[in-house]
């Protein structure tokens, strides 16, 4: 599911932003151009870019009626999981560790006053959580503003309406890719993911990184 | 060199028939309550006691989309539907890519374009390029009793409308504030003049182009943090306190 | 069904809704079915082209079109740019003729009255029934009441002469057609002091004066074209009308006129040009007959006196006189179309021809021409046949001094009727003709319908008269038809032929009443009188024209290359003193004015306004009003009245106000118009319809034919339709 998803964002990311061909608003006038050409028109991309569209809200709302006692609705409750002062620490202590070092860290937060210590997280950390709770509901404001347009096409949406839609779209997928450029790195690229990444294919995790990273989980876990 | 298709007017020809509305209507199927062409019209100023003494002060004024240089509805388009064709100059709509949002219809400063109620698409002049391209001129350069509509390539010193421009002085009818550069002239004079509107972007857009640069920052702060974080992976050697079970401390890049 | 508010419209659309084809075939294959729907039909002469040459038939002067046809659909009417006399162009109207073809309003079946008159109540009927019922009636009448207990009204249409041959071989004298309604005083003016009617060079004129005429509104091919083409060629325009009409504004100079008053301008015109000699006296001498006399009648009618009469300013007047005259020979007084105006509108009409004599441009390049050869032959029919029971004439003749014998008019006809005297009349025969609208006091048609039996209409939509009548017969529109040739005077751009072949097959179970009148003369042992075929018909009236059938078929027109200018070289003219009259003898001898006596026109009763009338561009008088394109672009009528007087009436732009007259009211919205004279107002024709089955139109506006009251040309019998007074109240006050 989480490629599913991935796969659709990125094909409909490249392509939306394709489509968009406007002085103003497009900073990369070529990849508009390119993406016409490889199509075989804008017509052909905006179709390309709706039906992909479709499939990807489809998929999740199948997914949500499907899955949701046994996957849906445990992940809400996941990522809405949050203690204020671990995970705020958590957010601080992480975010200087990976642009500084932990020896910044150990520096910062003595200065500071505050623990050093990287503390436990679940089996999300507190910026997977961040992270997702804006993509899911980003991703629903897309989606509706997404169909907002193609129900344009059918007359059953006013042009003032669109409008709003066209800049909601435009905003909240900005938004959230700026998130993704964060999570893409922190899942993939950051030094000690390797498992969590091969997890995504595999499903499961070395305990060892589990104790590392999601402490908090892996201590549930172990209690079931 | 490339075309530029235009009309030239001799507004002081007409007669308000309406003959070209229609011959418009019928030929693009133009819905009931919209045109892509109209006909103005100038009267005498009937608070001047003298009015009746100055006759010929009817002044009719056809005209339509002037498929201009500098064309504030492609402006306006989100996804380059609408746009200028750089071979004939002609400001065209692809059907298939207008989602009918309808940006464009008040950053038209001639109120040009309308949305189509049925096809959801914005529609206007087109020059009637399904008759050019049978050989045909637009229906209502055709249609019209005294031949007031001339149309052709202006780029071409020897069609009727570059010689008519040539031959003769004309004006072309604009808001000050945004002056579109039409590719429709008027012979000599025409009236009224101060009927188009100043362009204007609906809300939404005008937020868009404010906002676009600012979530391009966005985008761009993170990639700068990602960029920090990739940096500092590969020239730092990190080391987490000894008090840490680390398993990939070092990783090579 | 479709509304009409959200789809655009779609003549496909409107075809499978109304499953035009199947309904066709359902009937039994006699009818045409569309050809599209039927592979058999596609192997069709006029399957392969898609572009058929036609002739517009939404009013009268017959622009010559080329019809573009997809998949047996007309998609559009274009100008046929061979066509001088229409100088290429196709008006809205033209235009919007594909939209009376397709018109989801239009009549498709013979309709049976069942309930009152104007009840709406229809039955279908075969077109057996209908034409056998028609026929036994028509029968019936004639064996009661002689042939001429029938009426016949055929309209302006190219076959309207197939039913005045009906009428002819039927036995009916009563036959009256539009003139009566229009042009007859103009035409009795203008054969009365030329010998014929003339048309005007507008093209190649320096000077005119166009009075009580809209040319710029009112279309008429070539003039209104050739009007704007001689104004950019430095010809001056003057307009006298009591309202700034769009040729008004056009115009040089415009004077509003009181109107009724246009003699007394035209009588000071002829003042000064005698008195200053402001003419050609060897042409004089030679060409006019009576200058001595005319000059005396003329001087008491100086510019000062005239000034008095129609408010225009003498020196005006005087110097206008002295423009014209310098511009002479290639000068002209307008003669217009419509001159149902008032009482004396025979006289006024005589006082412009008197003026164009003066300025010697009959036969001249820029003058007034006479009538081209165009060379179609009479055809050879068989004698028809007499009754020697029917009365001596027709029976209006006499009402009027000197009527058309052939036209006679309408209103006198009416008012016979409703008299049922010299003798009764009981039947009707309409065709393409209406009215209920266009003519004045439609309580009065109303009436004379009350005493008739039997009213069948022809037409191709419900009009007030068809609404009114007890059998309607659907007749196609030009696209779908074969015509007879008609020829057609162009003035200084041609003298032309055209000849109308279908485009696409007839709709639903429409036919052409030259078909309709066969069906009947078979049924009253008339059909060795139709007994030919439109192909023969059309064979005998190209007798003398070699190569019109392949013009019309390869251009859509044969041009007769006949003389323009100089007709009348060595020729007299066709009146008793063989020249042009300026002095009429034949009026002397009728005991009418042999030069126009000027009569000033009733003043306004307090509080009351001359109500006018006048045509619209975008319509054809009363008919195409619920023509959804032309509805669009007015799909309503409104009262012109002046800012001044509306507020002493306390009435605002867009308020609705009652109006009425000695002869009806209405009920209408009003139109503030600083362009109108204070003591006058205006509204345009064909609104406040009777009929329900004028979908668009229906509700809307008030009908002048309601209001005005039904005056007629002393000489002949033409109707007056501006000496109407009518009150207007705002809706609600006393």
């Amino acid at each position: 599911m989480h490629w599913f998803n991935a796969g659709c964002w990125i094909f409909l990311f490249l392509t939306g932003l394709g489509l968009i061909q406007n002085d103003d608003l497009q900073p990369f006038t070529s990849w508009p151009t390119i993406l016409r050409i490889v199509f075989g028109g804008g017509a052909n991309l905006l179709l390309a870019h709706e039906i992909v569209g479709i499939i990807w809200a489809g998929g999740f709302l199948l997914y949500g009626i499907i899955r949701l006692k046994s996957d849906v609705l445990p992940f809400f409750r996941e990522i809405f999981n949050v203690d204020i002062h671990r995970d705020f620490l958590w957010l601080i202590a992480k975010g200087i560790q990976m642009t500084l070092g932990y020896q910044a860290l150990g520096i910062i937060a003595k200065k500071f006053g505050f623990s050093p210590v990287i503390p436990d997280q679940g089996f999300y950390n507190i910026g997977q959580k961040i992270f997702a709770i804006p993509a899911v509901f980003g991703g629903i404001v897309i989606v509706a503003s997404g169909i907002t347009m193609i129900l344009s096409q059918i007359g059953m949406a006013s042009t003032e309406l669109v409008q709003w839609a066209i800049l909601i779209h435009f905003i909240t997928v900005g938004l959230v890719f700026a998130g993704l450029l964060i999570h893409v790195f922190m899942a993939s690229i950051a030094a000690g993911e390797q498992p969590a990444f091969i997890s995504m294919f595999t499903g499961s995790v070395p305990e060892d990184y589990a104790r590392h990273h999601h402490k908090l989980w892996l201590d549930e876990v172990k209690k079931s | 060199m490339n075309k530029q298709l235009a009309m030239i007017i001799d507004s002081s020809a007409c007669i308000d028939c309406k003959a070209c509305t229609l011959a418009c209507k019928v030929e693009n199927n133009v819905p009931e309550g919209k045109w892509r062409n109209w006909v103005k019209r100038s009267e005498p100023d009937f608070n001047k006691p003298d009015w009746m003494v100055h006759s010929a002060s009817f002044h009719f004024q056809p005209g339509g989309c002037m498929h201009c240089e500098v064309p504030t509805c492609v402006q306006a388009c989100p996804t380059g539907a609408t746009y200028k064709d750089e071979k004939d100059g002609a400001v065209k709509i692809d059907p298939k890519l207008c989602i009918g949002c309808g940006s464009c219809i008040p950053a038209c400063p001639y109120g040009a374009r309308y949305r189509h109620p049925t096809r959801n698409i914005v529609d206007k002049c087109d020059y009637c390029e399904k008759r050019r391209a049978r050989g045909e001129l637009p229906a209502c350069v055709v249609t019209c009793p005294t031949k007031a509509r001339v149309f052709g390539d202006i780029n071409d010193p020897k069609s009727d409308a570059a010689l008519l421009l040539k031959k003769n002085q004309s004006v072309r009818v604009i808001n000050k504030e945004s002056d579109t550069k039409p590719n429709m002239y008027y012979l000599s004079a025409t009236a009224p003049l101060n009927w188009p509107v100043k362009a204007r972007m609906p809300d939404p857009i005008q937020l868009w182009k404010m906002a676009g640069p600012l979530i391009w920052g966005i985008v761009g702060l993170n990639a700068i943090g990602v960029l920090i974080m990739l940096g500092k992976q590969i020239l730092m050697n990190d080391k987490a306190p000894e008090t840490d079970e680390s398993h990939e401390e070092t990783r090579q890049s | 069904m479709t509304s009409p508010i959200e789809t655009p419209l779609s003549r496909r659309s409107f075809l499978k809704w109304s499953g035009a084809a199947t309904a066709a075939a359902a009937v039994g294959g006699k009818a045409p079915v569309l050809y599209a729907l039927t592979p058999d039909e596609t192997k069709k002469s006029f399957a392969k082209p898609d572009s058929r040459y036609s002739v517009c038939g939404m009013c009268l002067n017959a622009c010559g079109l080329v019809a573009r046809v997809e998949n047996g659909v007309i998609t559009k009417l274009d100008p046929n740019q061979k066509f001088l006399k229409s100088r290429g162009m196709l008006c809205a109207r033209g235009n919007a003729g594909i939209q009376q073809l397709y018109d989801p309003d239009r009549l498709k079946y013979p309709l049976l009255r069942k309930g009152e008159r104007g009840e709406g109540k229809w039955e279908r009927i075969s077109w057996d029934q209908a034409l056998d019922l028609a026929a036994a009636k028509m029968t019936e009448i004639a064996e009661k009441y002689t042939r001429c207990g029938v009426m016949f009204t055929p309209g302006s249409d190219s076959q309207s002469l197939f039913v005045h041959w009906f009428a002819e071989v039927f036995g009916s004298y009563n036959v009256s057609t539009h003139e009566s309604s229009c042009l007859l005083s103009r035409n009795r003016a203008y054969l009365d002091t030329f010998g014929e009617v003339p048309f005007a060079d507008v093209l190649h004129t320096k000077y005119i004066i166009v009075a009580g005429a809209n040319p710029f509104e009112a279309l008429i091919t070539p003039d209104s074209i050739d009007l704007m083409t001689a104004k950019k060629n430095g010809c001056k325009i003057v307009v006298l009308d009591p309202r700034f009409t769009k040729t008004a504004g056009l115009a040089h100079e415009w004077h509003p006129i009181r109107p009724g008053t246009d003699m007394a301008f035209f009588l000071a015109l002829s003042h000064v040009i005698t008195s200053e000699k402001l003419y050609n006296e060897t042409y004089a001498q030679e060409k006019l007959s009576g200058i001595e006399q005319l000059t005396e009648h003329v001087l008491q009618y100086s510019p000062e006196w005239a000034e008095k009469e129609c408010e225009i300013p003498a020196a005006d007047i005087r110097r206008i006189a002295r423009e014209l005259a310098a511009a002479a020979p290639t000068a002209i007084v307008y003669p217009g179309r419509r001159t149902s105006d008032y009482v004396n509108s025979t006289q006024i009409r005589r006082s412009m021809a008197i003026v164009n004599a003066l300025l010697g441009n009959w036969d001249s390049p820029g003058g007034l021409l006479a009538a081209r050869q165009v060379g179609l032959s009479g055809p050879e029919l068989p004698e028809a046949p007499f009754y020697d029971d029917n009365p001596e004439h027709r029976l209006d003749k006499g009402m009027a001094k000197m009527m058309f014998e052939e036209e006679g008019a309408f209103k006198h006809m009416r008012d016979a009727i409703i008299a049922q005297k010299p003798y009764p009349v009981k039947g009707w025969f309409v065709y393409r003709y209406n009215p209920l609208q266009s003519a004045a006091n439609r309580q009065k048609t109303i009436e004379m319908m009350k005493q008739l039996d039997f009213i069948v209409t022809v037409d191709i939509a419900m009009s007030d008269t068809a609404w009114m009548s007890d059998l309607v017969l659907p007749a196609p529109s030009v696209l779908e038809r074969q015509d007879p040739a008609s020829g057609l005077q162009g003035s200084a751009a041609c003298a032309c032929v055209v000849a109308r072949d279908p485009v696409v097959p007839a709709l639903f179970e429409s036919r052409p009443v030259f078909e309709i009148l066969k069906g009947l003369a078979g049924r009253m042992k008339l059909a060795e009188y139709f007994d030919f075929t439109m192909e023969e018909y059309r064979k005998q009236q190209f007798k003398l024209l070699p190569d019109a059938d392949r013009a019309i078929r390869e251009d859509g027109v044969y041009y007769n290359p006949s003389k323009l200018y100089g007709i009348y070289e060595g020729k007299i003219y066709k009146t008793l003193s063989k020249k042009i009259e300026l002095y009429n003898e034949r009026y002397a001898q009728m005991g009418v004015d042999p030069i126009p006596v000027y009569q000033s026109p009733k003043p306004n009763p307090i509080n009351q306004f001359r109500l006018v009338v006048g045509r619209n561009a975008y319509f054809t008088h009363c008919t195409t009003q619920n023509n959804a394109l032309l509805n669009e672009l007015m799909p309503d009528n409104s009262l012109w009245i002046h800012p001044v007087a509306a507020k002493k009436l306390d009435i605002k732009d867009g308020e609705r106000v009652e109006v009425t007259s000695n002869a009806g009211k209405g009920e209408l919205s009003v139109s503030l118009n600083n362009g109108i004279r204070e003591d006058t107002v205006y509204m345009a024709s064909g609104f406040g319809v009777l009929s329900k089955g004028l979908t668009r139109v229906y509700g809307k506006g008030a009908c002048i034919a309601e209001l005005i009251e039904d005056y007629a040309d002393d000489i002949s019998g033409n109707m007056a339709m501006h000496e109407t007074f009518i009150r207007v109240a705002k809706k609600g006050a006393v």
